[in-house]
């Protein structure tokens, strides 16, 4: 198989674009946590909370998380369906106007321009680009798995097309809109149908962007990576199907205690709660795959990143079934238990498995063993002590403020004022910018290494030579 | 309820009964081997 053309060079600028993104979302992330503590740091019109806060949110997870799915389905579908990617020249396309459409939603967001819709703020020209964008792409690996050379699917594949197939249905049906001019448009739906068609898009995002091509690395990455292959493929199988099925309700859990119709909240409790099942069935897959290979936890720096990204996947699916629970959800809804539940999924699950899945590709794509070792390892410390010391903080936060919010006197008023529950979250939010900072730290000694492996580099090991040499003589 | 929420639900049954025959043929004995050739499979590459 080695002697194949598989183009690498595609998968390459993938990551590295990926990667800047990941370091602006990272940076503006530390930049709003600052904000939130010192409110002098807003600089009006174009840098202030409320324009940067989007920034980040999309940076991370459309340039940081999307990129990074550019990058590894490029790279598996071709492995993984042994055969070349169907068009090289559009893939190249997809790139450069995957940059395009980055730098677009950047720059409409400082200026002020938002549909209001969270995840989807992008005006409509934005939209279109997104839809192009997304077409390219799906064509391209559908095409390639068509021509695949093993019947079987993997089931990172099925992931894969999943993703693909939900992300456009979902991104059209939420952007439908009404435009007036070049950078304003209006919903198609009103109310409470809006609210709901917003967070059936929303929550949904979460499992086909945030999961499903995550778990399509995961069960690639980890086999690769260990050398020894995940403990059952008909149990994937069935963890995804039943994910597939049982997300789509899910969405209204966002909505809870709102005007939409409580049989819709209550449908969407029933499956947020069934959805331990398939999200567990991964986390299984996965440590029931390490049997006799724990050691591999010591040895193999890669096998950590993988291992703690799942662990962090096993914890957010427990949490949020909890979160979607209607008594629960009363307390914690509006509190900063929520972003917390969101950074131990982003920066712990998502970039976790970002990061396994960059060092595996290194010595494939730069065509040279990973520079260091060592400060690989320190990059994992730092990043999960950078997270936890986030999460834990904003759920103290967070269970403090809903506390606050609760407490009342005797006769029935509110013990707190909101300003005095404010004043109490900061040094929770000071401990939070702690955190990204260390979180941040970690991610620069992540590019320096990999700089240092472009430029210098380890031994190069015989086969990726072979690989290297045959794609370069085709990008 | 209304026609809007038996629909609603109809169709997660519907989903439901879809899913308990994937199930099935999944785990039939018969398909034993073959729903787990593709994880040998991915690894022969590389
Ligand atoms: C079984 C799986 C999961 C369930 C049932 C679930 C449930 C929930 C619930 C109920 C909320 C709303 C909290 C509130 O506002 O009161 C929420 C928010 C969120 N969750 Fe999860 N979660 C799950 C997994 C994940 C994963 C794997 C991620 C990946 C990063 C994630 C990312 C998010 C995000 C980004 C939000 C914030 C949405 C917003 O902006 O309001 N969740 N989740
Ligand atoms: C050092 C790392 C990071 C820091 C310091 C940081 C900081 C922040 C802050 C301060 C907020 C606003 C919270 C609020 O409104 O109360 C936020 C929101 C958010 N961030 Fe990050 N972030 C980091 C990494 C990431 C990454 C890597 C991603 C995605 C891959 C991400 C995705 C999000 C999302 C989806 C939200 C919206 C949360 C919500 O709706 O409640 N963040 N982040």
């Amino acid at each position: 198989m080695e002697n194949q053309p598989y183009n690498q060079a595609i998968v390459r600028s993938f990551v590295n674009w990926s990667i800047v993104w990941g370091l602006v979302a990272v940076l503006v992330g530390v930049i709003v946590s600052l904000q939130m503590v010192e409110p002098d740091l807003n600089f009006p019109p174009y840098f202030t909370f409320g324009r940067l806060r989007p920034v980040h949110t999309n940076a991370g997870i459309y340039g940081w998380g999307v990129g990074m799915i550019f990058a590894t389905f490029l790279y598996m579908v071709q492995r993984l369906c042994k055969v070349p990617l169907w068009s090289d020249k559009l893939a190249k396309f997809q790139l450069w106007f995957f940059n395009a459409t980055i730098i677009a939603s950047a720059v409409t967001l400082l200026l002020g321009y938002t549909t209001s819709k969270e995840y989807h703020e992008m005006e409509w020209p934005i939209d279109v680009m997104v839809v192009i964008l997304w077409v390219v792409f799906s064509i391209n690996i559908i095409m390639t798995i068509l021509k695949r050379k093993d019947e079987q699917m993997y089931i990172s594949l099925w992931y894969m097309l999943a993703a693909i197939i939900a992300v456009a249905i979902l991104y059209i049906v939420n952007a439908a809109a009404v435009p007036v001019s070049l950078f304003k448009s209006y919903s198609a739906y009103a109310g409470t149908n809006d609210a709901n068609v917003q967070w059936w898009f929303g929550h949904n995002a979460v499992a086909m962007v945030l999961t499903a091509p995550f778990l399509a690395m995961f069960y690639y990455f980890l086999p690769k990576s260990t050398g020894v292959p995940i403990y059952s493929h008909r149990m994937s199988i069935i963890a995804f199907w039943s994910l597939i099925f049982m997300y789509l309700w899910t969405g209204a859990h966002h909505l809870l205690w709102t005007p939409v119709p409580d049989w819709i909240q209550t449908l969407a409790m029933g499956f947020s709660i069934m959805l331990i099942a398939p999200s567990w069935g991964s986390v299984f897959n996965g440590y029931l795959s390490m049997n006799g290979q724990w050691h591999q936890m010591r040895e193999n720096y890669l096998v950590k990143f993988l291992i703690l990204g799942i662990t962090f996947y096993g914890l957010q699916t427990l949490q949020g079934p909890m979160q979607a629970i209607r008594s629960f959800s009363a307390f914690i809804h509006y509190t900063d238990w929520v972003p917390a539940h969101i950074h131990m999924g982003t920066m712990g699950w998502v970039s976790m498995i970002a990061f396994a899945s960059i060092y595996y590709l290194v010595p494939r794509i730069y065509g040279r063993e990973l520079y260091s070792i060592p400060l690989a390892n320190l990059h994992f410390w730092l990043i999960l002590v950078g997270q936890l010391i986030w999460s834990i903080s904003l759920w103290i936060a967070g269970v403090l403020q809903a506390g606050m919010w609760n407490a009342m006197n005797p006769d029935g008023s509110l013990t707190y004022t909101f300003m005095e529950t404010m004043v109490e979250m900061y040094p929770y939010w000071w401990a939070r910018s702690f955190g990204g900072m260390i979180y941040m730290t970690g991610l620069i000694v992540f590019i320096y290494n990999l700089w240092m492996t472009a430029k210098k580099g380890g031994s190069i090991a015989a086969q990726t030579t072979v690989e290297t040499t045959t794609v370069e003589g085709r990008a | 309820m209304d026609l809007a929420s038996i629909v609603y639900l109809g169709v997660t049954f519907g989903m439901f009964v879809i899913f308990a025959l994937i199930v099935i043929r999944t785990y039939s004995r018969k398909r034993k081997d073959e729903g787990e050739i593709a994880k040998y499979q991915m690894l022969d590459d590389d």
